[in-house]
């Protein structure tokens, strides 16, 4: 790929979530939810499989707190800028990641029923190349729907 | 739900039924959970375009009016793929030769997608 930032030397790397969003908004009428829900999820695993692979994390490391702080380096406010990752916590079989400001619910209401497609999707691709394991993923807490954060959970399929 | 024990079941049906090449039991947001595929394939994307495309597929029931779709039939000119729901957990893929007899294989996969939904229960 080349560089965004030699590509469009004026606009630069960022876009604004208006447009991304559009892309999401325009996907679901032409081809419903649940398959662009899919579609986004599997973008999304593709995603941070290869951004962990960049960062040279494949099966690099089972410590929670240094994978928190390696993604959100990546997609955070230094990086991408597609959610902020707070921490990631084991319960159990259960990894429970909790994120701030995803650009899946920017600019929605409060009480509006849409999940994190693309985001879960990266984090979850991400983790599955870190730890070696593959696990499946929901959106389980949300910022509009009362969540203090959206939280992302992740049980290992055995 | 045990994975190992869906691997069996699909691993059967693909080396006892004629013409079978490959299938894949995948989730309806599209994680594969199981899969006898051809080593060619990969299967996370095969699996995102299976839950797609089931999901389109019934959109297009619906939008269309043409009811509860009861599987989607992929004819190329080098055989069939086959996509049939598996109750709400899973969707099963499975690609045949073109040799395949059509009424015997659809016979074959409601078989198995029988099998599979005891398995996921």
């Amino acid at each position: 790929m080349s560089n965004p930032l030699t590509s469009r030397p004026t606009l630069g790397q960022f876009s604004s979530i208006v447009c991304f969003k559009a892309v999401i908004t325009g996907m679901e009428e032409a081809l419903g939810e649940k398959a662009t829900s899919i579609a986004l999820i599997a973008a999304g695993r593709q995603r941070g499989k290869n951004l962990a692979k960049e960062l040279g994390l494949s099966g690099a490391s089972q410590d929670l707190d240094l994978i928190a702080d390696k993604l959100n380096e990546a997609i955070g406010a230094n990086g991408t800028h597609l959610a902020a990752i707070e921490k990631i916590v084991a319960q159990g079989d259960v990894i429970k990641v909790y994120c701030s400001e995803t650009i899946c619910s920017a600019g929605e209401p409060q009480g509006s029923d849409r999940k994190c497609t693309f985001t879960l999707g990266a984090v979850w691709g991400a983790l599955s190349e870190i730890t070696g394991k593959k696990l499946r993923g929901t959106h389980t807490e949300s910022v509009l729907r009362g969540g203090t954060n959206d939280v992302f959970e992740y049980t290992t399929l055995t | 739900m045990s994975i190992s024990n869906i691997d069996g079941i699909l691993q059967n049906f693909v080396s006892g039924t004629a013409d079978v090449q490959g299938a894949a039991l995948v989730s309806p947001d599209g994680l594969p959970l199981a899969s006898t595929l051809p080593g060619t394939m990969d299967e996370e994307r095969t699996s995102a375009m299976c839950a797609a495309m089931l999901s389109l597929g019934e959109r297009i029931g619906k939008e269309l009016s043409r009811g509860n779709v009861d599987r989607i039939l992929v004819e190329g000119e080098n055989g069939y793929g086959i996509l049939m729901g598996c109750g709400d957990d899973a969707v099963l893929l499975v690609l045949a030769s073109k040799s395949a007899k059509q009424g015997l294989l659809m016979l074959e996969i409601k078989r198995a997608v029988s099998e599979i939904k005891v398995a996921l229960s």
